[in-house]
C-alpha cells in the first residue's frame, strides 16, 4: 500500500509526552465522530464530500487509509469541526488524533514498505557552491550570488519540493560559471585537474578538447555519458575555434555550457520504466550518498564502485559510510544539518542577542566558536561512531580559547582554532543543552525565555512541537492593572497551570524551559537573576520532579527513544531531501529499533538510513506499489 | 518580434512552451498600446511590512484630504500631496490559515496558499506585480526586481503547518513558483548594471551557449515523467527569457527601452550594511535606480520575513524584536516600542518617495510616474486580524491616481479593487483579479 499523508499528520506520531491518557478504543472513536461528524457527513450529499459513514467499521482502517488520514488531518488543523458547531474536549481531540497516528501507521507497516517517489531537483545553493568546489578544485564560493534557498519536507533547504527556479537564477548560473571557470584556468592545482590535455606536436586541438570533454562531463555530469554527449560540447568548441579563439578560450567556452546544462544543475534520476520497484542504478545511488553525507558530488572512488556495480554491497556501503564521515567533506553536511534543524542557522540572522545588553556575543571569534561547537561536535560523533545519546549529554565539546572562557571553564591553554576538549566534572557543560548557539537561538533577544526553550526541545530535539496556542484565549498579562499581579516570570507563568485552556500544553513546555534557567541569553552560567537565586526546578505533567540542566538532560535520556525517532526521521528526509510518507515512518520506527540495540551507534543510525529501500530502491511505475519488506535482517541481501 | 516568434516556435515549440505566460508579452498589441499610450512609462513598487500595525496609532479620523496625521504616519507630513491612506481593504484570502504566512504570500495574488511543509506549495493564483511582468516586462532589460533584507526563513513551521517559504515571499510568477528575492544591494546594483549595458560582444555567444543549454533541457525533458518536468519546463522558461534580453540588448536596433539616465558604474554600494535601517534604504535606493534608468518598472521589497524579530534596538525608545512587541498583550510599553516600529517603516517609505520625487523626468518627476504601495497583510499585529489593512498608496501613476486623502472605503472592500485599478494605471488594464469587485473608483480617473 502507497499512501502520502499531510507530513503533518505523519510527524506527531507519539503520544504528548508524559501524559497519563489511555488508548481510545474504536467504539470510543465512532461515538466521538457520531458525535461531532455524523450531523453533515452523511447520506446523499455528504458535506465536503466526506462521508463518515464510510469509516464506521474496523476493516475501513484498511480500506480507507486515505479517508482516514484526511479525517485526521483536518481535525489537527483545526478546521473540523466548524467554529458553529460544538468541538470534542481538547483531550479527546489529543487521544483520538494519537488513535488514529498509530492505527495508520500500524496498518501501513504491517504491508512492508515500497519507495516514495525521488523529484527531480536543481542543486541548491550549497550543493552548487561545494560540487563546483570539487569538480574543478578550486576555492572559492561561486554560488556567493544565488539567493537562498527556502525549506520544505522535513525542513531543509535541499527540498525538491521548495528548489524553486527565478529568472535571476538563470542570470546568476551564467555569471557564476563565468566567474568560475575565470578563476579556474588562472590556478595551476585546478588546471592539473580537468586541463588533462593540451594540444601539441601529437595532439591536434580537436583531439585535445575530446579529452578534456570525456574527463570532465561524466564528472560533471556524475555517470557515465554517451560519445553523442561529448559531440554536442564540441561543436560549440569547433564554434569557438572558427571564431578564431585560443585552444584554451575555447574549450573554456564549452566547458561554461556544460556548467549551465541540467545534466550539471540538476539532480535526477532514469525514471524506473517497470512496473515494480527496483534497485537505484550505482551512479545514482553514488550521488544520493554524497550529497547526503557531502553535499558534493561523488569522488572517483564512489564513481567507480558505482561503475563497477559493487555500490549496493552493505559491507561495501558500510566501508564507504565510515570513510565519507572521516573525510573533511562531512563538515559541509554536518553544518547544513545541524544548523537547520536546531534552527541556529538563524543566530545572528533574525534572532540576535541584544548588543548594548550583551556586548559579548559581538566579538567576530566568539561568534564563530559558538556557531561551530555544535557543528564540530556534531561531525566529531558521526566520524567517530559515538553514541547519539551524547547529544544529550556528553563529557566532551569543541572550544577555543575565547569560547572556553567565556564558559567559565579552566584555561588549558587553547588556541583560536576550535578544538575537542574533556569537560571538568563540574562544567555545566556537555551536551547540546549546554552550547550557547542553542541557548542563544531559543531566546529572546533581551531576555530568556522558558517557554521558548520548553518549545525548542519539544519541537527540536523531541519532534513533538507543541501545537500553538488557541485564539481567544485570556492573555496573562491582561489584568496589569492588578496590583496582585505575580512580578517573576516563574510567577506568572504558574498562571499558565491554572488556566484549562493553558495548562494542557504549557505543563509540558514551561517545566523544560526552567531547568535551563542557569544560563543566561549568551548561555553563560548564572546562580542569581535580578537579585535573586535562580530556581531551575521543574515537575513534569506525570508528577516527576526534577532540577537544573542535569535533571533535564536525564529526563530527555530517558525519552531517548523518542530523541532517536526524531533525529532519524529527520535524517531520513534529509537524505531523501523531501517529506516523508507516513510508510517511511515504519523505516524509521525500524532503525530506532536497531539502535536501540546497538547502543545508539551513529554508524548504525548512518548505515540504517543509506541502507532502507527509501534511500537504495526507486519506485515503479504501477499505481499500487508492490512492497518490499524493510526488515532490517533481510537488507543485508538485496534482489 | 513576429519573425523571432516564429523562429522560436519552429526552433523550440512545444505545447508546454506555448503555454508560458512571457510569449504573452511577445505579442505586439500589447507593447504598441504601452509604448504609444504614453512616453514616461508608469512605475509600481511593493513595500511589504511584516507583523502589521497598532490600528488606534494608524488610521487617522478624519477621512478626505482635511485629516490629522497619526503619530504612526507623522513622517508622511512631507509627501502628504503624493500619498494616500487607504482605510477598510482586506484579503478576504487570507482570513483563515495562520496569522502570517497566509497573509504575507497572499499580499499580492488575494489567494489562499494551499497549507503544506513545502510538498504541494501552492499559492492558487499569481501575484499582480508579476501577471504585469509577464505582459509587460519586455520592455525593460529586467522584468522585476525582488528584495528583501533578509535570506528566506529557515526551516518548517510545525506549529501551525506551513513552510516558511511562504512568509518569505510576495511575488508569485506561477502558482507554484515563489521569486526568488536578493538581499546583498551590491549584487542587485551589478545586476542593474549588468542588464542596462550589457557587452554586446559576448552577447551573441551567450545567446549561442544557452541555445546549447536549451537543447540539452529539452532532451532531458524527454526522459522525465510529467511531475518532474514542470520543473524542467521551470528551467526552459528561465533560460528562454534571460537569452531573450540578452539577444535584444545585443541589437540596439530592435531593442524598444532606451535608457532614461545611466548607471553610475562608481556608486557600487559596498555589500550588505550591518545597519539594519542602512540596508533598507540601500534596497530602496535600488529600486529608485532601476525605476529611474528605466532598467525595469516592477519591483517588490519586504523589509524582512513574516514573523520577523528583527531587533529594533537601533531606533531610539525600542529595545525589542519586532514580533515580540507586535504581540504585545496590552503592555503599554511593548504597545509603545511597537508604534515606533510602525512609524520607523513608514519614514522608510517617505525616505523612498521622496527619493523619487527628486528624480527630475522632464517636466515631472518619476515619483509622478509611479505607484508606490507600502503594507502589511495583517492589521492588528496582537490579534492577526486581516481586515482593514494598512496600507498607504504613494505616486500620481503617472497622471492617472488621485492622490492626497485619506480614503475611507465601505467596510470589507477587497484588496483586489486596488489591484485592478493599479493595473490599469500601469498599462494593462484588467476586467478582474482574484476576488476583485469592481475598480476602486475614487482614487482613479477613468
Amino acid at each position: 500500500m502507497f499512501f502520502r499523508v499531510h507530513p503533518l499528520c505523519a510527524v506527531l506520531l507519539s503520544a504528548p509526552l508524559w501524559s497519563q491518557q489511555a488508548q481510545m478504543s474504536f467504539p470510543e472513536v465512532q461515538g466521538v465522530l457520531k458525535k461531532h461528524c455524523l450531523a453533515c457527513h452523511q447520506g446523499k450529499a455528504p458535506t465536503g464530500g466526506f462521508d463518515v459513514t464510510k469509516l464506521s467499521s474496523e476493516q475501513s482502517l484498511n480500506a480507507q487509509p486515505r479517508l482516514w488520514a484526511r479525517l485526521g488531518n483536518r481535525i489537527r488543523n483545526g478546521d473540523m469541526p466548524p467554529k458553529s458547531a460544538p468541538a470534542p474536549a481538547p483531550e479527546t481531540r489529543d487521544r483520538l488524533l494519537t488513535w488514529l497516528d498509530h492505527t495508520l501507521q500500524t496498518v501501513a507497516c504491517a504491508d512492508g514498505i515500497s519507495p516514495g517517489n525521488a523529484p527531480i531537483r536543481r542543486l541548491n545553493r550549497d550543493e552548487y557552491s561545494a560540487t563546483i568546489r570539487d569538480l574543478l578544485n578550486i576555492h572559492v564560493n561561486a554560488a556567493h550570488a544565488l539567493p537562498a534557498d527556502g525549506a520544505g519536507g522535513e525542513g531543509f533547504d535541499n527540498a525538491a519540493e521548495t528548489l524553486f527556479l527565478s529568472p535571476v537564477h538563470a542570470e546568476k548560473y551564467l555569471e557564476a560559471a563565468k566567474q568560475a571557470l575565470d578563476y579556474a584556468f588562472t590556478d595551476t592545482k585546478a588546471r592539473a585537474v580537468f586541463l588533462n590535455a593540451e594540444p601539441g606536436k601529437t595532439v591536434t586541438p580537436e583531439e585535445a578538447a575530446q579529452k578534456v570533454l570525456a574527463k570532465f562531463l561524466p564528472r560533471a555530469f556524475r555517470r557515465p555519458i554517451a560519445p553523442s554527449e561529448s559531440d554536442r560540447y564540441m561543436v560549440l568548441f569547433r564554434d569557438a575555434q572558427k571564431r578564431g579563439e585560443s585552444y584554451e578560450r575555447s574549450i573554456r567556452y564549452a566547458l561554461q555550457a556544460v556548467l549551465l546544462s541540467p545534466h550539471f544543475l540538476f539532480r535526477y534520476e532514469a525514471a524506473n520504466p517497470e512496473a515494480a520497484p527496483r534497485l537505484l542504478n550505482g551512479h545514482s545511488l553514488a550521488s544520493r550518498l554524497s550529497y547526503f553525507l557531502w553535499g558534493s558530488m561523488p569522488d572517483e572512488t564512489l564513481f567507480n564502485l558505482a561503475t563497477e556495480d559493487k555500490l549496493h554491497d552493505p559491507t561495501v556501503l558500510r566501508e564507504q559510510i565510515a570513510r565519507m564521515l572521516k573525510d573533511q567533506r562531512s563538515r559541509e553536511f554536518a553544518e547544513r544539518f545541524v544548523e537547520q534543524w536546531l534552527n541556529t542557522r538563524e543566530l545572528g540572522r533574525d534572532i540576535k542577542p541584544d548588543a548594548k545588553l550583551f556586548p559579548a556575543y559581538y566579538d567576530a571569534e566568539i561568534q564563530g566558536a559558538i556557531r561551530y561547537e555544535p557543528i564540530l561536535f556534531f561531525q566529531d560523533i558521526l566520524a567517530e561512531n559515538r553514541s547519539i545519546t551524547e547529544l544529550i549529554d556528553s563529557k566532551f565539546t569543541f572550544l577555543t580559547n575565547k569560547l572556553e572562557k567565556f564558559y567559565g571553564l579552566p584555561n588549558t591553554k587553547l588556541r583560536q582554532q576550535p578544538v575537542r576538549v574533556e569537560l571538568p566534572a563540574d562544567s555545566h557543560r556537555g551536551g547540546l543543552l549546554g552550547m550557547s548557539a542553542v541557548l542563544a537561538v531559543s531566546s529572546y533577544p533581551q531576555r530568556t525565555s522558558p517557554v521558548l526553550r520548553g518549545k525548542w526541545i519539544l519541537d527540536a530535539l523531541l519532534g513533538t512541537p507543541p501545537p500553538p496556542p488557541p485564539p481567544d484565549v485570556p492573555e496573562l498579562a491582561e489584568d496589569h492593572s492588578n496590583s496582585a499581579v505575580p512580578k517573576t516570570m516563574r510567577e506568572r507563568l504558574s498562571m499558565h497551570r491554572d488556566k484549562p485552556a493553558c495548562a494542557g500544553c504549557h505543563s509540558r513546555i514551561d517545566p523544560l524551559g526552567f531547568a535551563l534557567e542557569n544560563y543566561d541569553v549568551l548561555g553563560q552560567w548564572r546562580t542569581t537573576e535580578g537579585g535573586k537565586p535562580v530556581d531551575s526546578k521543574g515537575q513534569l505533567p506525570d508528577g516527576a520532579e526534577f532540577e537544573g540542566v542535569e535533571g533535564l538532560k536525564n529526563v530527555l535520556l530517558e525519552q531517548k527513544k523518542v530523541f532517536a525517532r526524531n533525529l532519524t526521521s529527520k535524517l531520513l528526509g534529509y537524505a531523501l531531501g523531501r517529506g516523508l510518507t507516513l510508510e517511511e515512518y515504519c523505516t524509521v520506527d525500524a532503525i530506532v529499533a536497531d539502535l536501540d540495540k546497538n547502543n545508539y551507534s551513529a554508524h548504525t543510525l548512518i548505515s540504517g538510513i543509506v541502507l532502507s529501500v527509501p534511500f537504495r530502491w526507486q519506485a515503479g511505475t504501477a499505481q499500487n506499489q508492490p512492497v518490499i519488506s524493510d526488515n532490517l535482517s533481510r537488507r543485508e541481501e538485496p534482489k | 518580434m513576429t519573425r523571432r516568434l516564429t523562429r522560436r516556435t519552429l526552433l523550440r515549440g512545444t505545447g508546454a512552451a506555448l503555454a508560458l505566460p512571457w510569449l504573452e508579452a511577445m505579442t505586439p498589441g500589447a507593447q504598441a498600446a504601452v509604448t504609444k499610450s504614453s512616453k514616461l512609462p508608469v512605475r509600481m513598487a511593493f513595500l511589504y511590512m511584516p507583523n502589521g500595525v497598532l490600528p488606534g496609532a494608524w488610521t487617522p479620523e478624519a477621512s478626505g484630504s482635511d485629516y490629522e496625521l497619526t503619530p504612526s504616519l507623522a513622517p508622511l507630513a512631507e509627501v502628504r500631496n503624493e500619498v494616500s491612506i487607504l482605510t477598510n481593504l482586506w484579503n478576504q484570502s487570507a482570513k483563515g490559515g495562520d496569522g502570517h504566512y497566509v497573509k504575507t504570500s497572499g499580499f499580492l495574488t488575494c489567494s489562499t496558499p494551499n497549507k503544506t511543509l513545502g510538498v504541494d506549495i501552492n499559492i492558487n493564483g499569481v501575484s499582480m506585480d508579476q501577471l504585469a511582468a509577464q505582459k509587460l516586462g519586455g520592455l525593460t532589460p529586467l522584468p522585476s526586481l525582488e528584495l528583501c533584507t533578509a535570506p528566506v526563513t529557515t526551516g518548517v513551521d510545525k506549529n501551525v503547518g506551513y513552510t516558511r517559504v511562504y512568509g518569505s515571499h510576495i511575488a508569485w510568477g506561477g502558482p507554484t513558483n515563489p521569486l526568488a528575492r536578493e538581499i546583498n544591494p551590491r549584487l542587485v546594483f551589478e545586476r542593474l548594471f549588468r542588464a542596462s549595458g550589457p557587452n554586446q560582444n559576448s552577447a551573441k555567444e551567450d545567446v549561442l551557449l544557452l541555445d546549447r543549454v536549451l537543447e540539452d533541457a529539452r532532451q532531458l525533458r524527454q526522459e522525465l515523467g510529467t511531475a518532474d518536468r514542470i520543473r524542467i519546463d521551470e528551467y526552459l522558461s528561465v533560460v528562454r527569457s534571460l537569452e531573450d534580453r540578452i539577444e535584444k540588448a545585443g541589437r540596439p536596433e530592435r531593442r524598444t527601452w532606451k535608457p532614461r539616465a545611466p548607471i553610475n558604474a562608481a556608486a557600487k554600494p559596498e555589500g550588505i550594511p550591518k545597519d539594519h535601517g542602512e540596508h533598507c534604504r540601500l534596497m530602496l535606493d535600488m529600486i529608485a535606480l532601476g525605476f529611474q534608468t528605466d532598467t525595469t518598472r516592477i519591483a517588490t521589497f519586504l523589509f524582512s520575513n513574516a514573523v520577523s524579530n528583527q531587533n529594533f534596538a537601533f531606533v531610539e525608545g525600542v529595545n525589542s524584536g519586532h514580533h515580540s512587541v507586535s504581540h504585545h498583550q496590552k503592555d503599554p510599553d511593548k504597545m509603545r516600542q511597537y508604534q515606533i516600529i510602525n512609524r520607523w517603516h513608514v519614514e522608510q517609505y517617505v525616505y523612498l518617495l521622496r527619493k523619487l520625487r527628486d528624480m527630475k523626468e522632464g517636466e515631472s518627476n518619476v515619483l509622478a510616474n509611479s505607484m508606490i504601495l507600502f503594507g502589511s497583510g495583517l492589521r492588528d499585529g496582537d490579534r492577526h486580524d486581516p481586515h482593514n489593512l494598512p496600507l498607504l498608496l504613494g505616486g500620481h501613476g503617472g497622471g492617472r491616481l488621485i492622490m492626497g486623502s485619506h480614503y475611507v472605503f465601505s467596510e470589507d472592500t477587497p484588496l483586489a479593487n486596488l489591484y485592478v485599478s493599479m493595473l490599469d494605471a500601469f498599462g494593462m488594464p484588467v476586467e478582474r483579479f482574484a476576488d476583485s469587485t469592481g475598480p476602486l473608483t475614487p482614487i482613479i480617473h477613468t
